[in-house]
């Protein structure tokens, strides 16, 4: 086949071509992942037995609002990361922004409470439950992004990966704050964080290899 | 900063290739089949030119090697075209898709890709025009080969006899809408085809 000939076969093609369907199907795709998600930690885990009364407080703000800008940079890099000749990399620095603060909220929590005390605001209650369950139900947005970036033409296919493990574990951080009852800076900061690294690392090796295009 | 003058040629003639390009792109977007046909035609020039030139950096010299890199290049592009952000300049889209068809084309066929001078500059596709096409390998013919049948006629009579769409789908019995998307399914078919066997080989 000459490339003249391709060229004549899809040249005929005089469909309109859509190139916000992109944008708007990560922000869907990524909802509908967050209420799933949710869904799921509520069903299977259940409410932490205070939500109606803690749901206003700080902390459990605090881990949404964590995991909601995570999600959000990473989305948007993700979505960049789709479409050919954008240099969504230049933008992964924001990704520090939600992590730094909180490590900084946590730092000066810790700097004002008694040394004693640090051991139980680090680790808490229940840090090895967050550091399963976040990456567990992080599979579940992760899986949908995957489906979504096959749709696009990743040609940095580890950022791909990457931004998609980011934005999953920002989705799993906000339905698990449904259900985690660890309240403390130092905790969110260090496990969240944790959960959140994971998913990325995950998401950077495991991906590419579905997103051969 | 001081630009050396090469450099600074090459920046303003891949302005006038994205100012030239730019208009037709959208418009084949919006639907206009005349203004996208043009558009293929220069890209496909500049693109030969760069994977030609690429391609002998890494010490292959064969026409019909840059032809089929231009091919998958060509289809990738088609098929990728929802992914174009229309604040971002047409050449670096169609420069980032041929860099990844080019160093995917690399590392499949042996040569590690780390070999190859891959600089990031869209500019390169500002050099050297080459309109001459070779003739490719065998690949995209044999992805053609691939088809089912149905849709490998209706390519043939397009392709070959010249028919227009209205009249190859007449002739094979269906709307012309369902010709289109039967073409487009035929040539998605075909991308993968050539990527699976990338991956198989």
């Amino acid at each position: 086949m000459q490339t003249d000939d391709l060229i004549s076969l899809m040249s005929m093609d005089d469909r309109p071509v859509d190139t916000g369907w992109l944008r708007r199907a990560t922000w869907l795709a990524a909802f509908a992942a967050l209420a799933a998600t949710a869904g799921l930690v509520l069903l299977t885990l259940g409410t932490r037995p205070d939500l109606a009364s803690a749901w206003t407080t700080l902390p459990v703000i605090a881990k949404a609002a964590f995991g909601a800008s995570i999600a959000a940079i990473a989305l948007v890099l993700f979505q960049n990361s789709l479409r050919p000749g954008l240099k969504p990399a230049r933008l992964l620095p924001f990704i520090a922004l939600p992590l730094l603060a909180a490590a900084g909220w946590a730092l000066l929590t810790l700097a004002q409470a008694p040394a004693e005390q640090w051991q139980a605001l680090i680790f808490g209650r229940y840090w090895r439950g967050c550091l399963i369950a976040v990456p567990l139900y992080a599979l579940l947005p992760l899986v949908v992004l995957l489906l979504l970036a096959r749709r696009g033409a990743p040609v940095d296919r580890s950022l791909t990966g990457a931004c998609a493990g980011l934005a999953s574990a920002g989705l799993a951080t906000i339905a698990y704050s449904l259900h985690c009852p660890d309240d403390t800076a130092p905790f969110l900061a260090t496990w969240y964080t944790i959960a959140t690294a994971i998913m990325t690392a995950l998401g950077a090796l495991i991906l590419p290899r579905f997103l051969r295009w | 900063m001081q630009i050396p003058p090469c450099e600074q040629a090459q920046d303003v003639s891949l302005q006038e290739l994205e100012t030239q390009l730019r208009p037709l792109f959208l418009a084949a977007l919006a639907g206009d089949a005349a203004a996208y046909r043009l558009f293929l035609d220069a890209i496909s020039v500049r693109l030969r030119g760069y994977l030609s030139q690429m391609l002998a950096r890494a010490g292959r010299t064969e026409v019909s090697e840059a032809e089929d890199v231009l091919q998958e290049t060509l289809l990738a592009l088609h098929l990728s075209r929802h992914t174009y952000d229309a604040a971002s300049p047409v050449t670096a889209w169609a420069h980032a898709i041929a860099r990844y068809k080019l160093v995917d084309h690399l590392r499949r066929s042996g040569r590690h890709a780390g070999a190859l001078p891959l600089d990031d500059e869209a500019h390169r596709l500002a050099g050297p025009e080459e309109s001459a096409a070779a003739d490719a390998r065998f690949d995209l013919s044999r992805a053609l080969d691939a088809l089912p049948e149905r849709t490998r006629r209706l390519i043939d009579q397009v392709k070959l006899q010249g028919a227009s769409v209205a009249d190859a789908a007449t002739a094979a019995g269906m709307t012309e809408t369902a010709a289109k998307v039967a073409i487009h399914r035929g040539l998605r078919a075909m991308a993968q085809f050539l990527s699976k066997r990338r991956r198989q080989s």
